[in-house]
Protein backbone atom coordinates (compact mmCIF):
# COMPACT_ATOMS: atom_id res chain seq x y z
CA UNK A 1 0.00 0.00 0.00
CA UNK A 2 1.50 3.39 -0.59
CA UNK A 3 -0.76 5.30 0.14
CA UNK A 4 -2.65 6.13 3.64
CA UNK A 5 -6.41 7.99 4.31
CA UNK A 6 -4.87 11.30 6.24
CA UNK A 7 -5.76 11.81 9.27
CA UNK A 8 -8.63 14.68 9.02
CA UNK A 9 -10.01 12.35 6.63
CA UNK A 10 -10.28 9.60 8.83
CA UNK A 11 -11.84 11.29 11.54
CA UNK A 12 -14.52 13.06 8.86
CA UNK A 13 -14.69 9.50 7.73
CA UNK A 14 -15.35 7.77 11.54
CA UNK A 15 -17.88 10.89 11.83
CA UNK A 16 -20.05 10.18 9.21
CA UNK A 17 -18.93 13.41 7.54
CA UNK A 18 -16.93 12.27 4.67
CA UNK A 19 -18.51 13.72 1.55
CA UNK A 20 -17.82 11.54 -2.12
CA UNK A 21 -15.85 11.14 -3.84
CA UNK A 22 -13.44 10.99 -0.81
CA UNK A 23 -15.81 8.81 0.70
CA UNK A 24 -15.88 6.51 -1.78
CA UNK A 25 -12.15 6.09 -1.85
CA UNK A 26 -11.54 5.65 1.64
CA UNK A 27 -14.11 2.72 1.66
CA UNK A 28 -12.50 1.00 -0.73
CA UNK A 29 -8.98 2.01 0.71
CA UNK A 30 -10.61 0.36 3.93
CA UNK A 31 -11.39 -2.44 2.89
CA UNK A 32 -7.58 -3.41 1.76
CA UNK A 33 -5.45 -1.53 4.23
CA UNK A 34 -5.26 -3.29 7.61
CA UNK A 35 -3.48 -0.26 8.94
CA UNK A 36 -5.85 2.29 8.19
CA UNK A 37 -8.62 0.28 9.53
CA UNK A 38 -6.80 -0.20 12.87
CA UNK A 39 -5.88 3.79 12.76
CA UNK A 40 -10.00 4.19 12.26
CA UNK A 41 -10.44 2.08 15.56
CA UNK A 42 -8.46 4.56 16.97
CA UNK A 43 -10.41 7.67 16.22
CA UNK A 44 -13.81 6.10 16.39
CA UNK A 45 -16.01 7.79 18.88
CA UNK A 46 -18.45 5.15 20.58
CA UNK A 47 -20.59 8.21 21.78
CA UNK A 48 -20.76 8.46 17.77
CA UNK A 49 -21.48 5.00 16.79
CA UNK A 50 -24.67 5.34 19.08
CA UNK A 51 -25.98 8.53 17.91
CA UNK A 52 -25.53 6.89 14.28
CA UNK A 53 -27.31 3.77 15.90
CA UNK A 54 -30.19 5.99 17.24
CA UNK A 55 -30.59 7.90 14.04
CA UNK A 56 -31.39 4.89 12.03
CA UNK A 57 -33.56 3.21 14.68
CA UNK A 58 -35.52 7.10 14.73
CA UNK A 59 -35.64 6.68 10.96
CA UNK A 60 -36.82 2.94 10.07
CA UNK A 61 -39.37 3.37 12.75
CA UNK A 62 -40.85 6.34 11.39
CA UNK A 63 -43.93 6.08 8.92
CA UNK A 64 -43.10 6.38 5.51
CA UNK A 65 -44.74 9.89 4.32
CA UNK A 66 -47.83 10.12 1.93
CA UNK A 67 -46.99 10.47 -1.90
CA UNK A 68 -47.05 14.08 -1.92
CA UNK A 69 -44.57 14.79 0.89
CA UNK A 70 -42.66 12.28 -0.79
CA UNK A 71 -42.91 13.70 -4.38
CA UNK A 72 -41.96 17.19 -2.38
CA UNK A 73 -38.85 15.86 -1.18
CA UNK A 74 -37.59 14.63 -4.32
CA UNK A 75 -38.25 18.01 -5.82
CA UNK A 76 -35.64 19.13 -3.47
CA UNK A 77 -37.91 20.56 -0.80
CA UNK A 78 -36.94 20.07 2.59
CA UNK A 79 -38.65 17.16 4.73
CA UNK A 80 -39.96 19.75 7.29
CA UNK A 81 -41.28 22.19 4.60
CA UNK A 82 -42.85 19.28 2.85
CA UNK A 83 -44.69 18.24 6.21
CA UNK A 84 -45.80 21.82 6.51
CA UNK A 85 -47.40 22.00 3.01
CA UNK A 86 -49.14 18.24 3.06
CA UNK A 87 -50.77 20.37 5.77
CA UNK A 88 -52.06 23.02 3.66
CA UNK A 89 -55.92 22.40 2.73
CA UNK A 90 -55.88 23.47 -0.65
CA UNK A 91 -53.15 21.44 -1.81
CA UNK A 92 -55.31 18.18 -1.83
CA UNK A 93 -55.95 16.43 -4.65
CA UNK A 94 -60.06 17.28 -4.57
CA UNK A 95 -59.12 21.05 -4.53
CA UNK A 96 -56.53 20.34 -7.11
CA UNK A 97 -59.19 18.43 -9.27
CA UNK A 98 -61.73 21.58 -8.87
CA UNK A 99 -59.48 23.97 -9.98
CA UNK A 100 -58.54 21.75 -12.98
CA UNK A 101 -62.02 21.05 -14.06
CA UNK A 102 -62.74 25.09 -13.78
CA UNK A 103 -60.25 25.62 -16.15
CA UNK A 104 -60.78 22.72 -18.64
CA UNK A 105 -64.77 24.23 -18.63
CA UNK A 106 -62.86 27.96 -19.46
CA UNK A 107 -60.95 26.62 -22.17
CA UNK A 108 -64.21 24.45 -23.60
CA UNK A 109 -66.13 28.05 -23.45
CA UNK A 110 -63.11 30.04 -24.73
CA UNK A 111 -63.33 27.14 -27.78
CA UNK A 112 -67.01 27.58 -28.06
CA UNK A 113 -67.57 31.47 -27.95
CA UNK A 114 -64.63 32.00 -29.87
CA UNK A 115 -63.40 34.49 -26.98
CA UNK A 116 -60.65 34.26 -23.89
CA UNK A 117 -62.27 36.65 -22.00
CA UNK A 118 -63.95 33.83 -19.39
CA UNK A 119 -61.18 32.34 -19.18
CA UNK A 120 -58.81 35.35 -18.23
CA UNK A 121 -61.51 36.52 -15.95
CA UNK A 122 -62.04 33.32 -14.11
CA UNK A 123 -57.99 32.38 -13.83
CA UNK A 124 -57.21 34.98 -11.96
CA UNK A 125 -60.09 34.21 -8.97
CA UNK A 126 -58.36 30.79 -8.50
CA UNK A 127 -55.25 31.71 -6.69
CA UNK A 128 -56.81 34.06 -4.68
CA UNK A 129 -59.68 31.56 -3.60
CA UNK A 130 -56.76 29.12 -2.93
CA UNK A 131 -54.53 31.57 -1.34
CA UNK A 132 -57.33 32.59 0.86
CA UNK A 133 -58.29 29.12 1.71
CA UNK A 134 -55.17 27.79 2.80
CA UNK A 135 -54.62 29.50 5.98
CA UNK A 136 -56.97 30.72 8.72
CA UNK A 137 -60.13 29.24 11.13
CA UNK A 138 -62.68 28.50 8.17
CA UNK A 139 -60.72 25.72 6.66
CA UNK A 140 -57.44 24.99 8.59
CA UNK A 141 -58.31 22.89 11.29
CA UNK A 142 -55.22 23.18 12.87
CA UNK A 143 -55.49 26.99 12.95
CA UNK A 144 -55.19 27.71 16.79
CA UNK A 145 -52.40 25.48 17.40
CA UNK A 146 -50.64 26.99 14.59
CA UNK A 147 -51.22 30.93 15.52
CA UNK A 148 -49.60 30.24 18.66
CA UNK A 149 -46.78 28.19 17.65
CA UNK A 150 -43.11 29.78 17.59
CA UNK A 151 -42.93 29.85 13.80
CA UNK A 152 -43.80 33.20 13.14
CA UNK A 153 -47.56 32.91 11.14
CA UNK A 154 -46.70 35.44 8.19
CA UNK A 155 -43.55 32.52 7.56
CA UNK A 156 -46.17 30.19 7.46
CA UNK A 157 -48.70 31.88 5.21
CA UNK A 158 -45.39 32.72 2.87
CA UNK A 159 -44.87 28.84 2.52
CA UNK A 160 -48.46 28.32 2.01
CA UNK A 161 -48.92 31.07 -0.51
CA UNK A 162 -45.74 30.20 -2.77
CA UNK A 163 -46.73 26.31 -2.54
CA UNK A 164 -50.48 27.44 -3.58
CA UNK A 165 -49.71 29.58 -6.13
CA UNK A 166 -47.02 26.99 -7.79
CA UNK A 167 -50.12 24.60 -7.91
CA UNK A 168 -52.25 27.30 -9.65
CA UNK A 169 -51.19 29.50 -12.07
CA UNK A 170 -48.90 25.97 -13.18
CA UNK A 171 -52.55 24.88 -14.02
CA UNK A 172 -53.38 27.71 -15.58
CA UNK A 173 -50.76 28.07 -17.23
CA UNK A 174 -50.85 24.45 -18.64
CA UNK A 175 -54.64 25.35 -19.93
CA UNK A 176 -53.36 28.78 -21.73
CA UNK A 177 -51.85 26.30 -24.09
CA UNK A 178 -55.54 25.15 -24.47
CA UNK A 179 -56.92 28.41 -25.58
CA UNK A 180 -57.88 29.13 -29.43
CA UNK A 181 -55.72 32.21 -29.23
CA UNK A 182 -51.70 32.25 -28.61
CA UNK A 183 -49.75 35.24 -27.95
CA UNK A 184 -49.48 37.14 -25.04
CA UNK A 185 -52.80 37.92 -24.89
CA UNK A 186 -53.94 34.69 -23.38
CA UNK A 187 -51.49 35.56 -20.71
CA UNK A 188 -53.48 38.30 -19.49
CA UNK A 189 -54.86 36.35 -16.38
CA UNK A 190 -51.14 36.22 -14.99
CA UNK A 191 -50.96 39.70 -13.29
CA UNK A 192 -54.23 40.09 -12.68
CA UNK A 193 -54.04 37.14 -10.79
CA UNK A 194 -51.06 38.42 -8.91
CA UNK A 195 -52.55 41.47 -7.91
CA UNK A 196 -55.82 40.13 -6.51
CA UNK A 197 -53.76 37.92 -4.66
CA UNK A 198 -51.39 39.91 -2.47
CA UNK A 199 -54.46 42.36 -2.63
CA UNK A 200 -56.79 39.83 -0.67
CA UNK A 201 -53.71 38.78 1.83
CA UNK A 202 -52.99 42.66 2.09
CA UNK A 203 -56.30 43.72 3.45
CA UNK A 204 -56.52 40.30 5.50
CA UNK A 205 -55.62 41.68 8.74
CA UNK A 206 -58.09 44.29 8.26
CA UNK A 207 -61.18 42.70 7.13
CA UNK A 208 -60.39 39.05 8.04
CA UNK A 209 -59.83 36.00 6.20
CA UNK A 210 -62.92 35.60 4.43
CA UNK A 211 -64.58 39.45 4.29
CA UNK A 212 -61.18 40.55 2.03
CA UNK A 213 -60.75 37.88 -0.24
CA UNK A 214 -64.08 38.22 -1.21
CA UNK A 215 -64.03 42.01 -1.52
CA UNK A 216 -61.07 41.53 -3.70
CA UNK A 217 -62.79 39.01 -5.96
CA UNK A 218 -65.98 40.83 -6.36
CA UNK A 219 -64.32 44.10 -6.70
CA UNK A 220 -62.77 42.16 -9.90
CA UNK A 221 -65.93 40.91 -11.33
CA UNK A 222 -67.52 44.43 -10.96
CA UNK A 223 -64.69 45.72 -12.86
CA UNK A 224 -64.98 43.43 -15.74
CA UNK A 225 -68.54 44.15 -16.34
CA UNK A 226 -67.94 47.94 -15.77
CA UNK A 227 -65.34 47.25 -18.57
CA UNK A 228 -67.75 45.14 -20.52
CA UNK A 229 -70.34 47.94 -20.37
CA UNK A 230 -67.79 50.79 -21.27
CA UNK A 231 -66.65 48.65 -24.44
CA UNK A 232 -70.40 48.29 -25.26
CA UNK A 233 -70.06 45.12 -26.49
CA UNK A 234 -67.35 45.72 -29.44
CA UNK A 235 -65.19 42.91 -30.09
CA UNK A 236 -61.38 43.25 -28.65
CA UNK A 237 -59.69 43.00 -24.92
CA UNK A 238 -61.38 44.20 -22.17
CA UNK A 239 -59.80 47.25 -20.47
CA UNK A 240 -58.05 45.16 -17.83
CA UNK A 241 -56.31 43.03 -20.46
CA UNK A 242 -54.85 45.50 -22.50
CA UNK A 243 -50.91 46.98 -22.05
CA UNK A 244 -52.79 49.82 -19.64
CA UNK A 245 -54.71 47.62 -17.62
CA UNK A 246 -51.97 45.17 -17.28
CA UNK A 247 -49.43 47.73 -15.69
CA UNK A 248 -52.19 48.89 -13.69
CA UNK A 249 -52.46 45.15 -12.54
CA UNK A 250 -48.72 45.20 -11.62
CA UNK A 251 -48.57 48.40 -10.02
CA UNK A 252 -51.19 47.07 -7.78
CA UNK A 253 -49.72 43.86 -7.10
CA UNK A 254 -46.10 45.90 -6.17
CA UNK A 255 -48.23 47.96 -3.67
CA UNK A 256 -50.42 45.20 -2.22
CA UNK A 257 -46.97 43.34 -1.54
CA UNK A 258 -45.41 46.22 0.10
CA UNK A 259 -48.59 46.32 2.33
CA UNK A 260 -48.50 42.91 3.42
CA UNK A 261 -44.70 42.74 3.99
CA UNK A 262 -45.21 46.01 6.15
CA UNK A 263 -48.69 44.21 8.31
CA UNK A 264 -46.67 40.81 8.29
CA UNK A 265 -46.77 41.14 12.08
CA UNK A 266 -50.64 41.49 11.96
CA UNK A 267 -50.39 37.44 10.78
CA UNK A 268 -48.98 36.47 13.84
CA UNK A 269 -51.92 36.43 16.23
CA UNK A 270 -55.42 34.74 15.92
CA UNK A 271 -58.32 35.91 12.95
CA UNK A 272 -60.70 34.67 15.16
CA UNK A 273 -61.65 37.26 17.60
CA UNK A 274 -64.98 38.04 15.69
CA UNK A 275 -65.91 34.32 15.74
CA UNK A 276 -64.59 33.95 19.29
CA UNK A 277 -67.46 37.23 19.90
CA UNK A 278 -69.83 35.62 18.22
CA UNK A 279 -69.62 32.26 20.09
CA UNK A 280 -69.23 34.24 23.49
CA UNK A 281 -72.41 35.43 23.06
CA UNK A 282 -74.33 32.60 22.33
CA UNK A 283 -72.72 30.97 24.97
CA UNK A 284 -73.14 33.57 27.65
CA UNK B 1 -52.45 15.63 43.32
CA UNK B 2 -49.21 16.92 41.25
CA UNK B 3 -45.91 18.25 43.14
CA UNK B 4 -46.46 21.85 43.84
CA UNK B 5 -43.68 24.71 43.64
CA UNK B 6 -44.15 27.83 45.39
CA UNK B 7 -41.97 29.94 42.52
CA UNK B 8 -44.76 32.16 40.02
CA UNK B 9 -43.78 31.00 36.73
CA UNK B 10 -47.02 32.87 35.08
CA UNK B 11 -48.12 35.95 36.56
CA UNK B 12 -50.83 38.43 35.21
CA UNK B 13 -52.55 41.63 36.45
CA UNK B 14 -55.38 43.53 34.97
CA UNK B 15 -56.03 41.47 31.99
CA UNK B 16 -59.33 42.83 30.01
CA UNK B 17 -60.53 42.21 26.98
CA UNK B 18 -64.24 42.99 25.81
CA UNK B 19 -66.23 41.92 22.56
CA UNK B 20 -68.44 44.95 21.67
CA UNK B 21 -70.53 45.29 24.61
CA UNK B 22 -69.74 41.85 26.39
CA UNK B 23 -66.35 42.21 29.13
CA UNK B 24 -64.87 38.21 27.76
CA UNK B 25 -62.19 39.52 30.96
CA UNK B 26 -62.64 42.09 33.17
CA UNK B 27 -58.99 42.68 35.22
CA UNK B 28 -58.26 39.30 35.50
CA UNK B 29 -55.19 39.08 37.70
CA UNK B 30 -53.53 35.66 38.40
CA UNK B 31 -50.34 34.03 39.84
CA UNK B 32 -49.16 30.32 38.66
CA UNK B 33 -46.97 28.14 40.06
CA UNK B 34 -46.13 24.70 39.19
CA UNK B 35 -48.27 21.84 39.38
CA UNK B 36 -51.82 21.90 38.12
CA UNK B 37 -54.11 24.75 38.44
CA UNK B 38 -57.88 24.07 37.92
CA UNK B 39 -60.50 26.85 35.69
CA UNK B 40 -63.84 26.27 36.75
CA UNK B 41 -66.28 28.43 35.64
CA UNK B 42 -70.11 27.92 33.42
CA UNK B 43 -70.55 29.10 29.92
CA UNK B 44 -69.24 32.65 29.01
CA UNK B 45 -67.69 32.86 31.90
CA UNK B 46 -64.56 33.74 30.26
CA UNK B 47 -62.31 30.68 30.52
CA UNK B 48 -61.42 29.90 27.09
CA UNK B 49 -61.25 34.05 26.26
CA UNK B 50 -58.16 33.43 29.40
CA UNK B 51 -56.71 30.77 27.90
CA UNK B 52 -56.12 32.09 24.77
CA UNK B 53 -54.77 35.37 26.03
CA UNK B 54 -52.34 33.50 27.48
CA UNK B 55 -51.36 31.36 25.06
CA UNK B 56 -50.96 34.23 22.77
CA UNK B 57 -53.54 32.98 20.52
CA UNK B 58 -55.40 36.67 20.95
CA UNK B 59 -54.18 40.12 22.52
CA UNK B 60 -55.68 41.51 25.57
CA UNK B 61 -57.05 44.83 25.15
CA UNK B 62 -54.99 46.17 28.50
CA UNK B 63 -53.18 44.39 31.28
CA UNK B 64 -50.07 42.52 31.12
CA UNK B 65 -48.90 38.85 31.72
CA UNK B 66 -45.44 36.99 31.75
CA UNK B 67 -44.47 33.35 31.28
CA UNK B 68 -41.52 32.04 32.88
CA UNK B 69 -39.95 35.37 32.89
CA UNK B 70 -40.75 36.23 28.85
CA UNK B 71 -43.48 39.01 28.19
CA UNK B 72 -45.45 38.71 24.96
CA UNK B 73 -45.65 42.59 24.75
CA UNK B 74 -42.92 42.46 22.40
CA UNK B 75 -42.55 39.75 19.25
CA UNK B 76 -39.56 38.29 20.58
CA UNK B 77 -41.23 38.27 24.01
CA UNK B 78 -44.06 36.25 22.28
CA UNK B 79 -42.21 33.91 20.88
CA UNK B 80 -40.18 33.17 23.60
CA UNK B 81 -43.32 32.56 25.51
CA UNK B 82 -44.54 29.62 22.81
CA UNK B 83 -41.17 27.87 22.86
CA UNK B 84 -42.37 27.74 26.44
CA UNK B 85 -46.07 26.89 25.59
CA UNK B 86 -47.83 23.65 25.05
CA UNK B 87 -51.58 24.29 24.16
CA UNK B 88 -54.88 21.88 23.80
CA UNK B 89 -57.15 24.14 22.25
CA UNK B 90 -61.26 23.33 23.41
CA UNK B 91 -62.16 21.92 19.70
CA UNK B 92 -58.79 20.55 18.58
CA UNK B 93 -58.42 20.22 14.71
CA UNK B 94 -56.44 17.38 12.67
CA UNK B 95 -55.77 16.87 9.73
CA UNK B 96 -57.95 13.30 9.22
CA UNK B 97 -55.30 12.25 6.36
CA UNK B 98 -52.61 12.27 9.03
CA UNK B 99 -50.93 9.69 11.60
CA UNK B 100 -50.44 10.28 15.16
CA UNK B 101 -46.79 10.48 14.08
CA UNK B 102 -47.57 12.85 11.08
CA UNK B 103 -49.81 14.96 13.10
CA UNK B 104 -47.44 15.67 16.30
CA UNK B 105 -44.52 15.64 13.74
CA UNK B 106 -46.39 18.59 12.02
CA UNK B 107 -46.70 20.18 15.67
CA UNK B 108 -43.11 19.62 16.49
CA UNK B 109 -42.21 21.38 13.16
CA UNK B 110 -44.65 24.67 14.07
CA UNK B 111 -42.40 23.83 17.55
CA UNK B 112 -39.07 24.90 15.45
CA UNK B 113 -38.20 21.12 16.01
CA UNK B 114 -36.05 20.62 12.40
CA UNK B 115 -33.90 18.34 12.57
CA UNK B 116 -35.16 15.00 11.48
CA UNK B 117 -33.80 12.56 13.67
CA UNK B 118 -33.71 15.02 17.19
CA UNK B 119 -37.78 15.26 15.95
CA UNK B 120 -38.50 12.15 15.63
CA UNK B 121 -37.50 10.94 18.41
CA UNK B 122 -39.27 13.67 20.52
CA UNK B 123 -42.54 12.45 18.40
CA UNK B 124 -41.91 8.67 19.51
CA UNK B 125 -41.41 10.04 23.13
CA UNK B 126 -44.51 11.87 23.74
CA UNK B 127 -46.42 9.15 21.90
CA UNK B 128 -45.03 6.49 23.78
CA UNK B 129 -46.14 8.96 27.37
CA UNK B 130 -49.64 9.43 26.05
CA UNK B 131 -50.07 5.39 25.38
CA UNK B 132 -50.14 5.89 21.62
CA UNK B 133 -46.94 3.77 20.32
CA UNK B 134 -49.23 1.06 18.66
CA UNK B 135 -51.00 3.16 17.06
CA UNK B 136 -48.77 5.90 15.59
CA UNK B 137 -49.33 4.58 12.00
CA UNK B 138 -53.01 4.38 11.69
CA UNK B 139 -55.22 7.13 10.64
CA UNK B 140 -56.19 9.88 12.85
CA UNK B 141 -59.75 9.62 11.32
CA UNK B 142 -60.14 5.83 12.73
CA UNK B 143 -59.14 7.05 15.78
CA UNK B 144 -61.82 7.07 18.89
CA UNK B 145 -62.48 10.27 20.53
CA UNK B 146 -60.43 9.25 23.64
CA UNK B 147 -57.28 8.39 21.03
CA UNK B 148 -58.06 11.39 19.43
CA UNK B 149 -57.44 13.54 22.87
CA UNK B 150 -54.20 11.89 23.33
CA UNK B 151 -53.28 12.59 19.97
CA UNK B 152 -53.92 16.64 20.64
CA UNK B 153 -52.11 15.76 24.01
CA UNK B 154 -49.22 14.93 22.87
CA UNK B 155 -48.73 17.14 20.60
CA UNK B 156 -49.06 19.76 23.11
CA UNK B 157 -46.42 17.81 25.07
CA UNK B 158 -43.82 18.12 22.24
CA UNK B 159 -41.16 19.98 22.32
CA UNK B 160 -41.46 19.70 26.59
CA UNK B 161 -43.29 22.95 27.49
CA UNK B 162 -43.01 25.14 30.59
CA UNK B 163 -46.49 26.01 30.04
CA UNK B 164 -49.55 23.45 29.78
CA UNK B 165 -52.81 25.16 28.38
CA UNK B 166 -55.64 22.49 28.23
CA UNK B 167 -58.74 23.49 27.75
CA UNK B 168 -61.60 21.21 28.28
CA UNK B 169 -59.73 18.19 27.24
CA UNK B 170 -62.34 16.01 29.37
CA UNK B 171 -65.16 16.93 27.08
CA UNK B 172 -66.83 14.19 25.63
CA UNK B 173 -64.74 10.95 26.57
CA UNK B 174 -66.14 8.45 28.72
CA UNK B 175 -65.41 7.58 32.05
CA UNK B 176 -62.31 5.42 31.58
CA UNK B 177 -60.64 7.14 28.93
CA UNK B 178 -61.31 10.26 31.45
CA UNK B 179 -60.09 8.97 34.62
CA UNK B 180 -56.99 7.72 31.84
CA UNK B 181 -56.71 11.51 30.77
CA UNK B 182 -56.57 12.41 34.04
CA UNK B 183 -53.17 10.21 34.81
CA UNK B 184 -51.59 11.81 31.97
CA UNK B 185 -52.67 15.32 32.70
CA UNK B 186 -51.24 14.88 36.18
CA UNK B 187 -47.84 12.89 35.00
CA UNK B 188 -47.71 16.58 32.57
CA UNK B 189 -48.38 18.42 35.98
CA UNK B 190 -45.10 16.87 37.34
CA UNK B 191 -42.32 19.88 37.00
CA UNK B 192 -44.29 21.79 34.73
CA UNK B 193 -47.42 24.91 34.98
CA UNK B 194 -50.24 23.56 33.61
CA UNK B 195 -53.58 25.55 33.95
CA UNK B 196 -56.81 23.25 33.42
CA UNK B 197 -59.85 24.59 32.36
CA UNK B 198 -62.65 22.19 32.80
CA UNK B 199 -66.50 21.94 33.86
CA UNK B 200 -65.71 18.77 35.79
CA UNK B 201 -65.34 19.42 39.45
CA UNK B 202 -64.17 15.75 39.85
CA UNK B 203 -61.16 16.85 37.38
CA UNK B 204 -60.58 19.30 39.95
CA UNK B 205 -60.91 17.54 42.88
CA UNK B 206 -58.53 14.80 41.88
CA UNK B 207 -55.83 16.77 40.40
CA UNK B 208 -55.68 20.20 41.08
CA UNK B 209 -53.72 21.48 44.33
CA UNK B 210 -55.46 25.06 42.73
CA UNK B 211 -58.32 26.49 41.43
CA UNK B 212 -59.61 29.34 39.79
CA UNK B 213 -63.48 29.83 39.60
CA UNK B 214 -64.57 32.82 37.28
CA UNK B 215 -67.42 33.91 35.98
CA UNK B 216 -68.89 37.10 34.20
CA UNK B 217 -65.14 37.61 32.87
CA UNK B 218 -64.01 37.60 36.34
CA UNK B 219 -62.12 35.67 38.62
CA UNK B 220 -64.43 34.85 41.56
CA UNK B 221 -62.20 32.43 43.52
CA UNK B 222 -58.44 31.81 43.76
CA UNK B 223 -57.43 29.03 46.63
CA UNK B 224 -57.03 25.40 47.40
CA UNK B 225 -60.04 23.00 45.94
CA UNK B 226 -60.39 22.05 49.96
CA UNK B 227 -60.51 25.99 50.69
CA UNK B 228 -63.55 25.92 48.00
CA UNK B 229 -65.62 22.97 49.51
CA UNK B 230 -64.89 25.16 52.93
CA UNK B 231 -66.75 27.70 51.60
CA UNK B 232 -69.65 25.64 51.52
CA UNK B 233 -68.96 24.37 55.44
CA UNK B 234 -72.66 24.44 57.21
CA UNK B 235 -74.65 25.58 54.31
CA UNK B 236 -74.98 22.35 53.04
CA UNK B 237 -78.13 20.24 54.46
CA UNK B 238 -79.96 17.09 53.72
CA UNK B 239 -84.17 17.00 53.83
CA UNK B 240 -86.80 14.88 52.79
CA UNK B 241 -88.51 17.45 50.64
CA UNK B 242 -86.76 20.07 47.94
CA UNK B 243 -86.30 23.11 50.76
CA UNK B 244 -87.94 26.31 49.45
CA UNK B 245 -85.05 28.41 50.99
CA UNK B 246 -81.81 26.33 49.14
CA UNK B 247 -80.27 28.52 47.03
CA UNK B 248 -79.88 25.03 44.62
CA UNK B 249 -81.11 21.30 45.57
CA UNK B 250 -81.53 18.42 43.88
CA UNK B 251 -82.86 14.89 44.46
CA UNK B 252 -80.20 11.71 45.31
CA UNK B 253 -79.77 8.41 45.02
CA UNK B 254 -81.17 7.51 48.03
CA UNK B 255 -83.88 9.64 47.30
CA UNK B 256 -83.54 12.40 49.71
CA UNK B 257 -82.69 16.07 48.76
CA UNK B 258 -79.52 18.10 49.18
CA UNK B 259 -79.50 21.38 49.06
CA UNK B 260 -77.06 24.26 49.55
CA UNK B 261 -77.45 27.74 50.73
CA UNK B 262 -78.65 28.98 53.87
CA UNK B 263 -79.78 26.15 55.96
CA UNK B 264 -83.29 26.08 58.21
CA UNK B 265 -82.71 26.13 62.44
CA UNK B 266 -81.93 22.39 63.00
CA UNK B 267 -81.20 21.46 59.66
CA UNK B 268 -79.45 18.08 58.87
CA UNK B 269 -76.03 19.21 57.80
CA UNK B 270 -73.58 17.49 55.00
CA UNK B 271 -69.77 17.60 54.24
CA UNK B 272 -70.01 20.16 52.20
CA UNK B 273 -68.01 19.37 48.37
CA UNK B 274 -66.21 20.77 46.14
CA UNK B 275 -69.18 21.27 43.71
CA UNK B 276 -71.01 22.79 46.80
CA UNK B 277 -68.03 25.36 47.29
CA UNK B 278 -68.28 26.11 43.21
CA UNK B 279 -72.11 26.41 43.36
CA UNK B 280 -72.61 28.79 46.02
CA UNK B 281 -69.42 31.28 44.67
CA UNK B 282 -71.46 30.97 41.45
CA UNK B 283 -74.40 32.17 42.95
CA UNK B 284 -72.80 34.99 44.53
CA UNK B 285 -72.05 35.81 40.98
CA UNK B 286 -75.52 35.62 39.84
CA UNK B 287 -76.53 37.45 42.65
CA UNK B 288 -74.11 40.34 41.24
CA UNK B 289 -75.28 39.96 38.01
CA UNK B 290 -78.70 39.52 38.37
CA UNK B 291 -78.83 36.09 35.78
CA UNK B 292 -79.50 32.75 35.67
CA UNK B 293 -76.03 30.98 34.03
CA UNK B 294 -75.54 27.26 33.37
CA UNK B 295 -74.36 25.62 36.02
CA UNK B 296 -71.43 23.38 34.61
CA UNK B 297 -71.17 19.45 34.94
CA UNK B 298 -74.44 19.44 37.19
CA UNK B 299 -76.64 22.00 35.26
CA UNK B 300 -78.99 19.43 34.42
CA UNK B 301 -79.93 18.34 37.84
CA UNK B 302 -79.40 21.35 39.96
CA UNK B 303 -82.18 23.14 40.61
CA UNK B 304 -82.55 26.90 41.51
CA UNK B 305 -84.74 27.56 44.19
CA UNK B 306 -83.65 30.80 45.11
Amino acid sequence: MTWHVAEDELRAYARGELAPPLLWSADTHLTGCAVCRARLAEVWDPGALDAAWERLDAELDAPRPGPFERLLVRCGVADHTARLLAATPVLRRSWLTAVALLLVLSVLTAHGVHSDTFFLAVAPLLPLAGVALSYGPALDPTYEMTVVAPVHGFRLLMIRTVAVLAAVLGLSGLATLALPGYGLGALGWLLPALALTAAGLALTPRLGPVVAPSAVGGGWVVLLLAARVHQGGGAGALVPFTAAGQAVAAAVAALAAALLFAARDRFDQSHQTRQTHQSFRSAA
Amino acid sequence: MTTVSAAVTVSASGLTLRYGATRALDDVSLRLGRGVTGLLGPNGAGKTTLLRVLATSVPAASGAFTVLGHDPASAHGRQEVRRALGYLPQTPGFHPDFTPFEFVDYVAILKELTDRAARHREVRRVLDEVGLAEVRGKRIKKLSGGMRQRVALAAALVGDPGFLVLDEPTVGLDPEQRMRFRELIAQAGEGRTVLLSTHQTEDVAMLCHRVLVMAGGRVRFDGTPAELAARAAGRVWRSTARDPGAKAGWRTGTGGYRNVGDPPEGADLLEPTLEDGYLLTLDGDRGDRGDRGDRGDHGDRAEATA
